[in-house]
């Protein structure tokens, strides 16, 4: 194709719009979120894709991967956010920043009176989650839980709650299921 | 806490729902299943979705979004159910 093709191109690509500052519309959500579906779903699709060949790639090393990639978002993500010493109060603080994408609870069997337990390993905590964007996705492509796209969620949280309450941290996938999962947070 | 009713007369006594919990909220009690720790539910659903007899039911659990469902689906399955 001769360079001079896109030229002409260029010089037959004109409309009438002019773009300015004052323009900008005020902040909302435009097309409704309802004609958005094509759009999550198209992402949805792209991911778990992404997730499935770089496991097939990569083999175990996709879980790092992963882990990695949703640790460094949680960082980024819980920056701003005040920090925390309680881990109660660090785990509210998360669940307001991840709402939308996810919602958790801190869960204990029937037998426990609470639900932090410290021991000689440190500190952990069940924590049940209910909406999670990585399992609409998993579900949305046909695929299993628990695998490296999981480990975007587990880095993700561990990422943000090392932010906030400066420890360190490790979640542990202990149940998946098409309505909820446990997980174990861990904190040393 | 999440109420758990199973169907005796559904339940096939497979146990595969007492295998898959991980809480061990189900027990297998001659040959049907049966809840023995229901305060131990915490409402993930494995134990319903693996079921081959549809034979058990949830009260209480918190429902998650299901927006992996497609919605032209969804219509086109309403006009044929």
């Amino acid at each position: 194709m001769p360079a001079s093709y896109i030229d002409e191109a260029k010089k037959q690509f004109k409309t009438d719009l002019v773009f300015k500052a004052e323009d900008v519309p005020p902040l909302r959500c435009d097309p409704p979120a309802a004609e958005l579906e094509v759009t999550l779903h198209g992402l949805m699709q792209m991911n778990g894709y992404i997730i499935k060949s770089l496991e097939e790639i990569a083999g175990r090393g996709a879980n790092a991967v992963t882990y990695r990639a949703g640790k460094k978002f949680g960082h980024e993500v819980a920056k701003y956010f005040e920090k925390k010493d309680d881990v109660e109060d660090a785990l509210r603080e998360l669940s307001y920043i991840l709402h939308g994408q996810y919602s958790f609870e801190p869960w204990k069997p029937g037998d426990r009176d609470n639900y932090i337990v410290e021991d000689e390993s440190g500190t952990f905590i069940y924590l049940v989650f209910h909406d999670c964007i990585v399992r609409q996705t998993l579900r949305r492509i046909g695929e299993e839980q628990g695998g490296p796209f999981c480990q975007t969620l587990c880095g993700y949280v561990v990422g943000a709650v090392e932010e906030i309450t400066g420890k360190r941290g490790k979640l542990e996938i202990i149940h998946t299921g098409p309505n909820a999962c446990l997980k174990k947070l861990i904190l040393k | 806490m999440i109420e758990i009713k199973v169907d005796e007369d559904a339940c096939v006594g497979c146990g595969l729902c007492v295998k898959d919990c991980p809480m061990e909220v189900l027990q297998l009690q001659n040959g049907v299943s049966y809840p023995a720790h229901p305060e131990n539910c915490m409402g993930c659903l494995s134990c319903h979705e693996i079921c081959p007899a549809q034979a058990l039911e949830h009260k209480g659990a918190v429902p998650s979004r299901r927006m992996y469902i497609s919605m032209k689906v969804c219509n086109m399955l309403r006009k044929v159910i």
